[in-house]
C-alpha cells in the first residue's frame, strides 16, 4: 500500500493544485480511485498523482538562513521619503 | 490553428505537455530563449562589478542581484528546454557561438559605477515593464509562473537603482558628472530595449505572449523617466526633447534604430568581448558542473 498525493488542474487556466491524498496498492488503482474521489463532478480536467514517499521534504533548518538576508530586499523608503518631500514642496509653493 | 487561437483568446493557458501548433511552440521558445540568454549575460555583467562596487552595503546588494540574475537564467533555460526544441547545452552553445540573441543593452560596456547605477535604474525598469506586460496575459503557463517570481526580484533591482541614483544626485559635482556621462550612454539603449513599433501582425501579441504593443510600453517609460531624471537634476540626452502642454506628454524625437539592429547582429560596441567572456566563464566553471554531476557516485 502506498499513499498518493493528488494534484488537479482545471479549465486550461489554473496551475496544478494540491487537492488531497489517498491510499492504494498500485498506481493504476490509485488513478481510478482519484478519479472517483476527486473529480466526480469534473473538478479538474487534468490529474497528477505523486507517491508521497517520492516527495523530498526540506528540513526547516536548511531553509531558515534565507529568512535573514536583508541585503536581498530593498524597501525603497529613502526614495519614497524624497518623493513625499517633493510633493509637499509642490503643495506649499 | 483557429480553434487554438480561440482557446487563447478565451484566456486559455498552454502547458508543456499540451498539443500546440508548431509555430506557437517555436515563437514562444525563441522569446524565452532570448530572455534566458539576457538574464545570463546581465548576471555576468553584474558579477564583474562585485569587486568594484563602492561600499559594503552596495556590494552585498550587487551579490544578491548577481545571484538573482543567474537564477533567472536557470529558471528560464529550464522552461525553454522543456519545450524540446533545443537542449540547455544547445542553447548555451548557440549563445557562445553568437548564433542566438540577447537584449541590446548587454552589448554595451559599463564603464563606471555611474553606468551600473544607470543600468539598474533605466534598463531594469525597461526590462521590468516589458516582463510585466508579458506576465499580465501570458498564454504559456510555465513561463507565466516563472515570470511572477522574476518580476518580484526585478522590482528589488529597480528600487535599488533609484536609491543609488538618489545618492549620486545628492553627491559631489564629480559624482553628478559621472552619472550624467552614464546617462548619456544608457538612455537610448534602455529606450531601444522596447524595440521598434510592433507590427500589426505580431504573432506574440496575437498569441497572448505580449499583452501590449512595443510603442505603448516605450512611451509609458518615456513619460515616467524623463521627468524623473529631470527632478534629480540630470539632463535627458535627447536634443529634440519636447513637451506637449496640451497633451501633457514628453516626446524624445525621432529614434535611431540602427544601434539596435547592430546589437541584434552581434555587432554592438561590446558584443564580441561579452560573448567571449561568457564562453570563457562557461569553460572555467566546467569543473563545478562536472563535480555536481558526479555527486551521485560519491558515497553519502
Amino acid at each position: 500500500m502506498h499513499t498518493y498525493e493528488i494534484f488537479l488542474k482545471k479549465d486550461g487556466r489554473d496551475e496544478y493544485r494540491h487537492a488531497g491524498a489517498l491510499d492504494a496498492a498500485t498506481d493504476d488503482l490509485a488513478m481510478v480511485m482519484a478519479r472517483e474521489s476527486y473529480i466526480r463532478r469534473a473538478e479538474g480536467d487534468r490529474l497528477w498523482l505523486v507517491r508521497r514517499d517520492h516527495v523530498i521534504v526540506a528540513d526547516p533548518d536548511l531553509i531558515a538562513p534565507n529568512a535573514d538576508k536583508p541585503h536581498r530586499h530593498h524597501d525603497g523608503s529613502a526614495v519614497a521619503a524624497r518623493r513625499k518631500a517633493l510633493r509637499n514642496e509642490g503643495a506649499s509653493s | 490553428m483557429a480553434a487554438f487561437e480561440a482557446f487563447l483568446d478565451d484566456g486559455g493557458i498552454v502547458e508543456v505537455d499540451d498539443d500546440m501548433p508548431a509555430e506557437y511552440r517555436q515563437a514562444v521558445f525563441a522569446f524565452i530563449e532570448m530572455h534566458a540568454n539576457s538574464e545570463l549575460m546581465g548576471g555576468l555583467t553584474e558579477r564583474d562589478w562585485i569587486p568594484r562596487t563602492p561600499g559594503l552595503r552596495h556590494k552585498m546588494s550587487v551579490l544578491a542581484k548577481t545571484q538573482d540574475e543567474i537564477g533567472h537564467g536557470h529558471l528560464l533555460y529550464m522552461v525553454a528546454a522543456d519545450m524540446q526544441i533545443k537542449t540547455r547545452e544547445e542553447m548555451l552553445e548557440d549563445l557562445f557561438a553568437g548564433k542566438s540573441r540577447f537584449h541590446n543593452v548587454f552589448h554595451y560596456q559599463a564603464v563606471t559605477w555611474g553606468d551600473q547605477v544607470a543600468i539598474a535604474f533605466l534598463v531594469d525598469a525597461a526590462a521590468l515593464a516589458s516582463q510585466q506586460a508579458v506576465f499580465k496575459n501570458c498564454s504559456y503557463g510555465p513561463y507565466r509562473r516563472i515570470l511572477k517570481r522574476i518580476i518580484s526580484e526585478e522590482g528589488f533591482h529597480m528600487r535599488l537603482g533609484e536609491d543609488r541614483m538618489m545618492r549620486i544626485a545628492q553627491g559631489t559635482d564629480t559624482q553628478k558628472e559621472i552619472f550624467q556621462g552614464a546617462l548619456d550612454r544608457w538612455f537610448w539603449p534602455a529606450l531601444q530595449l522596447f524595440g521598434p513599433d510592433s507590427k500589426p501582425d505580431d504573432v506574440l501579441l496575437r498569441w497572448h505572449i505580449k499583452s501590449e504593443r512595443n510603442e505603448v510600453l516605450r512611451d509609458k517609460w518615456v513619460q515616467k523617466f524623463v521627468p524623473m531624471l529631470q527632478s534629480y537634476g540630470f539632463t535627458v540626452p535627447a536634443p529634440d526633447l519636447s513637451y506637449d502642454e496640451e497633451a501633457g506628454k514628453w516626446d524624445v524625437g525621432p529614434i535611431d534604430w540602427e544601434p539596435l539592429k547592430r546589437t541584434l547582429a552581434q555587432g554592438g560596441p561590446d558584443s564580441a568581448r561579452r560573448i567571449n567572456e561568457a564562453k570563457d566563464n562557461w569553460e572555467r566553471t566546467r569543473w563545478v558542473r562536472d563535480a555536481m554531476d558526479r555527486a551521485a557516485a560519491v558515497p553519502a
